[in-house]
């Protein structure tokens, strides 16, 4: 995998679906839960990767 | 959810109730042995203690997610780190050796086999570690969940 935003979904997938299912009970709350997870593990990475776009180094 | 966190949950925790969400839930008290089987187990195969305790669905996920990460941080040329020896033991290495073993067989395998050199001059090399350390990790928080299932804190 040489795709560094393949890596960061994947990466984002596999530990939401770890954090869903161990705090969480019910699998309505795990989806709920892990999709929330994994949008904020998406949207922090892309924002933060904007916010370090103009920097010179 | 914790026991303490559900308003619903009796006072004796064999006892069935409703959590926040309505559904009905059995707190299982485990024998000690049975607890230390699963943490130990938990701890060589991510999700084994979760199958010890009959938690079929969750036990194959967390098993399938750690492991999947675990391969792909090999697979992405990422380095393992080999336990220090005691010169190296205030080191940023024993961090990086005690993530790394939490996986537990899978890394006893990977250094065993000689996949754990990594190759520093690739350019996935960087997110391979750091999926070989998140793995480990999440294996460590994954046998604390067994563990409060097995002690009848979790459903």
């Amino acid at each position: 995998m040489h795709s560094h935003f393949a890596a960061l979904i994947t990466f984002a997938l596999l530990v939401s679906v770890v954090f869903a299912i161990i705090t969480k009970s019910t699998p309505r709350e795990q989806v709920q839960y892990g999709v929330f997870v994994f949008l904020a593990f998406v949207a922090a990475a892309l924002v933060i990767g904007w916010i370090m776009y103009p920097f010179p180094f | 959810m914790l026991k303490e966190d559900s308003p619903n949950a009796p006072v004796d925790p064999a006892l069935p109730f409703t959590d926040g969400t309505g559904q009905r839930a059995v707190l299982r008290i485990q024998s000690n042995p049975m607890t230390a089987a699963v943490c130990v187990g938990g701890l060589l195969v991510p999700g084994l203690g979760h199958l010890l305790l009959q938690r079929w669905k969750r036990g194959g996920l967390l098993l399938a997610s750690v492991v999947l990460m675990f391969v792909m941080g090999l697979q992405m040329e990422g380095a393992l780190a080999s336990p220090p020896n005691s010169s190296e033991l205030l080191s940023f290495k024993t961090l990086n050796a005690f993530a790394n073993v939490g996986v537990g067989l899978p890394y006893l395998i990977a250094m065993g086999e000689g996949y754990g050199e990594g190759v520093a001059t690739s350019p996935t090399a960087d997110y391979g570690w750091l999926f070989l350390v998140v793995a480990g990790l999440l294996n460590y928080l994954v046998v604390l969940d067994a563990f409060d299932i097995a002690r009848g804190r979790k459903p």
